[in-house]
């Protein structure tokens, strides 16, 4: 059976793109760098996409906000509307937002706005907890609910924001929020900085009602073998680690947390076939 | 100290805005309402509002420090007034955009208290200049150009996170401080047609 093909979309200033097929490959997906270059129909091809992480277009009016513009994103609108998945992840969920894919209604409903945080300001990286809530997610409804799922943020906007704070609160009750930021314990993240950029609702990640398409902050791809997670990390995945570093085994083989979403992707291609 | 309250400092680079360029080319090939758009520039758009001191006083301390503006890469008008003329061309739309919330620049703010001893206040936003086809109704087309609403309409405000005013002949002053006063009252986008 040959590998479902996975286009992994790269406008200029995305870095993150080979970690991405790195990760699809871990979970027996073919990735393929797809460069803004390319013919934009060409991208019909392939049977999910993936926006990676970066700064496309140098972050240039904001984040995301040029790419969302590109001829490529009419392409995977049509094609999510199909019912393809996509993933965007950082950058990638910022070009989503600002191309409304996500929350998918109509237009543009939110924005990934600049962090806010307690006695700092701009970019910021740290390891957060992130907790899977029942959602129709194609990414991440193969998880049960309350999951945690230890994954590293690395951004200066990718504050959930929406003109009205309704607006989230009613996505939340939709089950359109799969990823929220929790503390270790897993109860909601309230402040700083478990909640690292002041997201409403500690949203780390929203989908279309579809649940085909996410936007999601944090880096699932840097997250992808044992050997990755941080030393703070504590809980499960802490606990394998200590695990298989006892045993001796490899901890580069060894699938972390991150690997999860790259899963839920491959097991709905998989039911897609 | 004179009694002037408010002082505008409009920064520019000295070479084509590179965040300008790619949203000029971006509004022209993508969007419908950049189709008759000339030029775009961007300049930084610093708002002080306390006790300042005297036009060269002023322009001295912005100069001084990076807190502002960086002499070897860009350049800096002052308007102490309304009445003066703001650095685009006649026919032009200035649009102002500002992250909700986030207008203020407390290092700058404190740089300023420590360098006079006197405590004002520093607010920030970009100010982005639409220049059209003649014949074009240019604030029509600039506020289409500002708010985001799809793939094919608006860039250069999200309306979920920042606000935007758009002036033609006259730019009111102070504007972000007003900008800021009517997003708290919900007007996200706001028309200041001088």
């Amino acid at each position: 059976m040959s590998a479902r093909r996975v286009a992994v979309i790269q406008f200029p200033g995305l870095n993150c793109e080979n970690e991405s097929v790195l990760a699809l490959a871990r979970v027996g997906l073919a990735g393929e760098i797809f460069r803004w270059t390319r013919a934009a129909d060409e991208l019909r091809d392939f049977h999910a996409y993936l926006i990676p992480g970066g700064w496309s277009y140098n972050d240039r009016v904001r984040g995301g906000a040029l790419a969302a513009k590109d001829p490529l994103l009419e392409v995977l609108a049509d094609e999510a509307e199909r019912g393809k998945p996509v993933l965007g992840i950082c950058n990638g969920a910022q070009v989503l937002i600002e191309a409304g894919l996500v929350p998918g209604g109509s237009g543009v409903e939110l924005a990934l706005a600049r962090n806010r945080m307690t006695a700092r300001g701009g970019y910021y990286t740290r390891w957060t907890y992130v907790r899977v809530d029942a959602s129709p997610c194609v990414f991440t409804r193969h998880l049960p609910a309350g999951t945690l799922l230890p994954l590293p943020i690395a951004h200066g906007e990718g504050r959930v924001a929406a003109r009205e704070g309704e607006t989230v609160s009613a996505l939340t009750r939709a089950g359109l929020t799969p990823l929220r930021y929790v503390g270790a314990d897993g109860r909601l993240a309230r402040r700083f900085p478990d909640n690292p950029n002041g997201s409403l609702g500690a949203v780390a990640g929203l989908c279309n009602a579809r649940g085909n398409v996410l936007a999601m902050m944090p880096h699932p791809e840097r997250a992808q073998v044992l050997e990755s997670l941080a030393r703070t990390v504590s809980g499960p995945w802490a606990e394998r680690r200590a695990a298989a570093a006892e045993r001796g085994g490899d901890l580069e083989d060894q699938p972390g947390p991150g690997l999860a979403i790259f899963e839920g992707l491959r097991r709905h291609l998989v039911e897609a076939r | 100290m004179s009694a002037v309250r408010h002082a505008q400092a409009w920064v520019e680079l000295n070479t084509s805005d590179p965040e300008a360029v790619s949203a000029l080319r971006v509004a022209r090939v993508h969007l419908p309402a950049g189709r008759r758009l000339t030029a775009l520039r961007r300049l930084r758009l610093i708002e002080l509002s306390g006790r300042l001191p005297e036009r060269a006083a002023l322009e001295e301390l912005l100069h001084r420090s990076t807190q502002f503006y960086n002499p070897h890469k860009e350049r800096c008008s002052v308007r102490l007034s309304a009445a003066e003329a703001v650095p685009a061309p006649d026919g032009a739309a200035v649009v102002l955009v500002c992250e909700r919330g986030s207008e203020r620049r407390p290092a700058a703010e404190r740089w300023w208290l420590h360098e006079t001893g006197e405590a004002l206040e520093v607010r920030e936003g970009a100010a982005w200049v639409l220049s059209f086809e003649p014949g074009a109704h240019a604030i029509e087309l600039a506020t289409e150009l500002t708010m985001l609403r799809d793939r094919r309409h608006g860039l250069l405000c999200n309306p979920h996170s920042q606000d935007a005013r758009v002036a033609m002949t006259v730019v009111p002053l102070p504007w972000i401080e007003d900008a800021a006063c009517s997003a708290r009252e919900g007007s996200h986008v706001g028309l200041d047609a001088g």
